[in-house]
């Protein structure tokens, strides 16, 4: 069984069992005012360095604000914002952005050998294996495909220098801190263009 | 300190890669190698450390998250309800927003601290007029787990630093950054977040567990250390352990039990988590020669036999993942309970269909002997691979009721017996 089922039949369990509020979308959408400055309309970020948050995987939206919070993620523009927000708000902001569309991929490839690269680097460096065939992410993982390269080539700096450490597992800043500049190139153009 | 142990690190570890070998022996790619000898594999252990022997039969198997944001009062009320205990016993829910809630430990002014998981927060639970009042008291630790609490002080070990906190009841919303009295330890946080447990004479015992699945440790892992945290002395007490996040020291005999989460990508019903106990200075279990007692590793046996090791006092189940135990000394539960060892499973995650998530009780005799297990508490798990919570570790109160810790509920429970 894909473990993708998991975090669908938690969900389920809890909100049919328990008759406690399921994540409100349209509350959500209100609340994600706060992020449209710099994550743009629809989750789609227009800002160099700023990730897109549309059609990221509801718990992995949840877990960076909740990392944001306590302080194991560390921003200085993300920091007054979650001072704003409680659990309520951040179940709700996670289902309104998985549930936006996910940014398309720019097309055509200006680089497709160098797309091709990233493809074998992304075999060799296992990113499958959490980050799901199609890159989509799942649960607490990452949607990679589609994201803007700049801000795919800043994540992995991040994790590579040590200055993001990926949450519980820590798996990202043990993968990052071999790639070499060339796979994080390619990694970065082949993903976005995904 | 912590020089002096890095320079003796000369062993070359290996480990190898699985390939594509499902359960009837397919072919083997060829063995990869780590350098463990250099001064980076200490702060860089290997990326595939967990899913390195991944195969292809259990691709897709990988630790699941949590609710970022715990269950709410509405889900825990309904949770509770599930959970299935012996005639007698009641679980209520003791505290919530305790975001992956991990070890506990009583104050003496009756604070109850607990530490977390990723999160890096750690956690005073008061009682406000009996509504628990759940307070973060200290922020932003690496995986800040295990925590002990000796003569006004907090312990928290985090990863690789022993911290500690003088007069913490007195000063909860200004604790300060501690004071670091152990720190020979690596950093890294593969395997690296710990558990503490305290002895008679205040000395800690502190698990190191290795930084990947299978492969040989390197030289200040695998093993168990007993710590003096009034001056920073340690001794190895036990070798050859794998992920042991969990302990308690026998109030019979004075010696410590451990639980240890065996090896992952063999298969679904192997092998065993065990339980432990160190009944010489310096044994080794097996690790990662032999499992379970009983089962030479199929790379790593290396032509030992099972029988050079000291075997678990009792195999609890593979995928089980025992980790915070207890041995139960309250008066509140009935006779037959007195020392019998209650131990959180915190569930599966490299298994088809999860088990575990549960409380195990499991009486002995003082050496070990006659070791059985059974049910005490269940009902976290719906389905093949959903957990509504997941028991992580377990403390006594004074009324001989028992507080269980929750990681992905962000919970503590009370389970409490009356006749």
């Amino acid at each position: 069984m894909r473990i993708v089922l998991l975090t669908l039949s938690f969900a389920a369990v809890l909100t049919n069992a328990a008759t406690a509020p399921a994540a409100d979308v349209a509350a959500g959408k209100a609340k994600a005012e706060l992020c449209s400055g710099c994550h743009g309309e629809d989750g789609i970020s227009q800002t160099d360095n700023i990730p897109s948050l549309a059609g990221q995987p509801d718990q992995f939206i949840q877990w960076q604000l909740v990392f944001f919070r306590s302080g194991a993620r560390k921003s200085e523009q993300m920091q007054p914002i979650v001072e704003q927000i409680n659990n309520d708000d951040i179940r709700n902001l996670g289902a309104y952005f998985a549930s936006l569309a996910p940014p398309k991929a720019t097309k055509p490839d200006d680089d497709p050998d160098l797309s091709q690269k990233g493809a074998q680097a992304a075999v060799g460096r296992r990113c499958a294996s959490c980050h799901t065939d199609t890159f989509a992410g799942t649960k607490a993982v990452a949607r990679l495909a589609g994201q803007r390269e700049e801000y795919l080539l800043k994540a992995m700096h991040d994790y590579k220098a040590g200055v993001r450490s990926g949450g519980g597992m820590a798996a990202m800043a043990d993968v990052a801190y071999p790639l070499s500049e060339e796979e994080i190139t390619a990694l970065a153009h082949y993903l976005a263009h995904l | 300190m912590k020089s002096a142990f890095n320079r003796s690190i000369l062993a070359l570890a290996t480990i190898l890669i699985v390939g594509a070998a499902g359960q009837a022996g397919a072919q083997d790619k060829p063995l990869k190698k780590y350098e463990s000898g250099n001064k980076d594999f200490w702060t860089h252990p290997p990326d595939d450390w967990f899913l390195g022997d991944e195969t292809q039969a259990q691709k897709g198997l990988a630790p699941p998250a949590g609710p970022p944001t715990g269950a709410s009062d509405a889900e825990l009320a309904a949770l509770i309800k599930k959970i299935k205990l012996p005639a007698g016993f009641k679980i209520e829910v003791y505290a919530s927003g305790v975001l992956a809630a991990r070890q506990m430990a009583w104050g003496d002014k009756g604070t109850l601290f607990v530490g977390s998981f990723g999160l890096g927060n750690v956690y005073a639970i008061s009682d406000n007029g009996g509504k628990k009042e759940v307070k973060t008291i200290l922020k932003g630790l690496n995986m800040p787990t295990g925590l002990a609490f000796r003569d006004g002080a907090l312990y928290v070990i985090a990863v690789n630093r022993l911290i500690k906190y003088d007069d913490a009841e007195a000063n909860l919303d200004k604790l300060g950054g501690g004071k670091v009295v152990y720190d020979d330890m690596p950093s890294y946080a593969a395997h690296g977040w710990k558990y503490l447990a305290a002895d008679k004479d205040g000395w800690f015992y502190i698990p190191f567990g290795p930084p990947f699945n299978i492969g040989i440790p390197p030289t200040s892992v695998s093993q168990i250390r007993r710590v003096d945290p009034k001056t920073g002395n340690a001794e190895l007490v036990a070798l050859g352990v794998r992920n042991s996040v969990g302990g308690d020291v026998d109030p019979r005999t004075g010696k410590y039990w451990f639980t240890e989460n065996a090896r992952d990508w063999m298969s679904d019903d192997t092998p065993s988590d065990k339980l432990n106990m160190i009944s010489k200075l310096g044994e080794h279990f097996g690790y990662p020669y032999c499992h379970q007692g009983d089962m030479p590793d199929p790379k790593f046996a290396m032509d030992h036999k099972c029988s050079e090791f000291t075997p678990p006092v009792l195999n609890l189940g593979a995928h089980v993942a025992p980790l915070g135990m207890k041995f139960y000394t309250g008066d509140q539960f009935p006779p037959e309970y007195k020392n019998s060892i209650l131990i959180a499973e915190h569930g599966s995650w490299n298994r088809h269909k999860y088990q575990g998530a549960r409380i195990v009780r499991v009486t002995a005799d003082p050496d070990g002997k006659n070791a059985k297990e059974t049910e005490f508490a269940s009902g976290w798990i719906e389905g093949d691979q959903g957990y509504l919570g997941r028991p992580d570790d377990i403390i006594l109160d004074k009324d001989g009721s028992i507080l269980v810790a929750d990681d992905w509920a962000g919970a503590i429970y009370r389970i409490s017996y009356s006749k």
